[in-house]
């Protein structure tokens, strides 16, 4: 039964070679495949619109059997974490405000600043290779083609491609997903028993939906000193000025993650005044740059050509990486990433690579911020 | 109108959008050990069993062209991958008289196993790196067990897309005859 008047060797090589053509057109970024991936969605997307609008009670069914279980140990073991990072969330308040109070002072941009559009998981990935998924915003929203997507643990991946009402976001696990990043050791802390002149700092948490209640007490940052030029430039000394936070002028309704039936009690501190944390530019962590690059569900994802500059000294496991920003770079700078879990030293100029472990988790994810940022380089936001 | 729908790569296209919107949606939800379920690879080696090497390999470009048309890897890997799986499917058969269902069954489960392994090989010599991976094997034993079993529902639809009358269907394949 031909399909085709030439010869069946010829077709069954013209399917090969146009295949190959295709892929060498797809790599060098030619603008016809685009295209192509353009009109194809505009065609497909009503019948994967009417398939998913059929298959969701079967897929809600197959949940509901296969995961019952994990579930409920999901929700039992994510309620602890959440009693245990009301503590730290406080702590972190202090330092998030001092920090962009820094930035602000050196005219850097910041999270804060940039616009965002939340936006929901409506599909998985179809194939067992490549890691994306698909969102219910597009660019109707606007969102394009590079937008960093983050939640509320870190960063999740970036807009790889947009229609008018839905996108695609390669995540962050994807072996074609790289961003350059920064690698901060973290400051060393000394534990809450030690006593300070300047910080005592008690937090209580209680839950209303049980009876009991833990007290927390927090982690005091070692006593340091820091002056801040407000012509941009930031100088050591070893004067005793110090930057101040008061925890009493946060405000948390704006800031704190939504929780039902929890009471968060800050207590005032020894010092007048209210808490004070200081910090020491002497023990500020290390921060080196590097290339943060996804390889596959499989295999954490790595921190590559590290800048090892003897000045910074050395990465230790544990390491946090954030996004280092820059006038190319595809997300802005500060956006955390993941922890370094391994350090793998290789031999020669090569430097060492760094396995990471996402913050965000990428196999369970509901809801999503698009940032709405673009470098520099490409365009203003 | 009815001319145009009866021609094989038209009613390839009619298949394939409605098994791609499954793979998009349903698919890519529901995982058996983690692993994505691959009807579009079951109907392109479907299609070899039905219709022989020729037809193989052109289902298999068209619903491998369709698959990568969606995905975020190079256009044209999937349409290699699955096109060489259609025809190889398509050689199997000719090397048998009969087709029971059974033997079908063996052939895309062998074939999905197969493609399944040498996709990502392809990939990392285009360049594609990280798909290559311990977790591959596991991918392969899944796919190739759930496309055995989705045979003796894609087969048939292999044959209808590809316009196979009952009186070819019995007869001997093309290939016996080179």
């Amino acid at each position: 039964m031909p399909v085709y008047s030439v010869s069946r060797r010829r077709a069954i090589a013209l399917l090969a070679l146009t295949s190959i053509l295709l892929i060498t057109l797809d790599i060098q970024g030619n603008s016809v495949v685009r295209g192509l991936r353009g009109v194809f969605s505009t065609i497909f997307e009503p019948v994967q619109s009417s398939a998913r609008v059929m298959t969701r009670p079967l897929e809600n069914s197959w949940r509901g059997i296969t995961n019952y279980g994990e579930l409920e140990a999901e929700n039992q073991r994510l309620q602890d974490q959440l009693d245990q990072q009301e503590g730290a969330f406080i702590a972190a308040l202090a330092t998030a405000r001092d920090a962009q109070e820094l930035l602000a002072l050196n005219g850097i941009d910041n999270l804060a600043d940039i616009s965002s559009v939340t936006a929901q998981v409506i599909g998985g990935t179809p194939s067992n290779y490549s890691q994306t998924i698909e969102i219910n915003q597009g660019s109707d929203r606007g969102l394009r083609v590079g937008m960093p997507v983050v939640n509320a643990a870190g960063l999740v991946g970036r807009i790889t491609w947009v229609d008018n009402d839905r996108s695609l976001v390669l995540l962050a696990n994807d072996s074609l997903y790289a961003i350059p990043v920064q690698v901060v050791n973290q400051p060393n802390i000394v534990p809450a028993t030690t006593t300070t002149t300047t910080t005592s700092t008690t937090t209580t948490t209680s839950t209303t939906t049980t009876t009991s209640s833990t007290t927390t007490t927090l982690p005091v940052v070692p006593p340091v000193s820091a002056v801040v030029d407000p012509n941009g430039i930031t100088t050591t000394t070893q004067s005793m000025t110090t930057t101040t936070v008061d925890l009493s002028t946060v405000d948390f309704g704006a800031l704190a993650p939504t929780t039902t039936g929890v009471i968060v009690t800050i207590a005032p501190g020894t010092t007048a005044g209210g808490p004070t944390t200081t910090l020491n530019l002497d023990d500020l962590p290390i921060a080196e740059t590097g290339i943060f690059r996804g390889r596959g569900i499989d295999n954490a994802p790595v921190v590559e050509f590290i800048d090892q500059n003897s000045r910074f000294g050395e990465v230790q496991v544990g390491a946090l990486v954030f996004t280092s920003g820059g006038s190319q770079s595809l997300a802005p700078r500060g956006i955390v990433v993941g922890r370094v879990i391994k350090i793998v030293e290789r031999t020669g100029t090569s430097g060492a690579v760094l396995e990471v472990r996402l913050t965000a988790k990428l196999t369970s994810l509901n809801f999503v911020r698009v940032l709405l940022y673009q470098p520099v380089a490409t365009g203003a936001p | 109108m009815i001319d145009f729908v009866n021609k094989p790569v038209a009613r390839l296209i009619l298949v394939g959008l409605p098994a791609l919107a499954l793979q998009t949606t349903f698919f890519a939800e529901v995982k058996i050990f983690g692993v994505v379920l691959q009807i579009m690879l079951a109907l392109s080696i479907a299609a070899g069993l039905a219709g022989g090497s020729e037809n193989g390999a052109l289902a298999g470009f068209v619903f491998g062209l369709m698959f990568d048309l969606v995905l975020t890897s190079p256009l044209g890997l999937s349409a290699l991958v699955y096109g060489a799986a259609g025809w190889g499917a398509g050689y199997l058969h000719s090397r048998a008289l009969e087709n029971p269902k059974w033997l079908n069954a063996l052939v895309v489960g062998l074939m999905s196993g197969l493609a399944t392994f040498v996709l990502p090989i392809v990939a990392n010599w285009i360049g594609v790196e990280g798909w290559l991976s311990s977790r591959l094997t596991k991918v392969m034993i899944v796919v190739a067990l759930s496309n055995a079993l989705f045979s003796f529902l894609v087969v048939p639809i292999a044959r209808w897309s590809l316009a196979i009358r009952r009186s070819q269907r019995l007869a001997p394949p093309a290939e016996v005859f080179l």
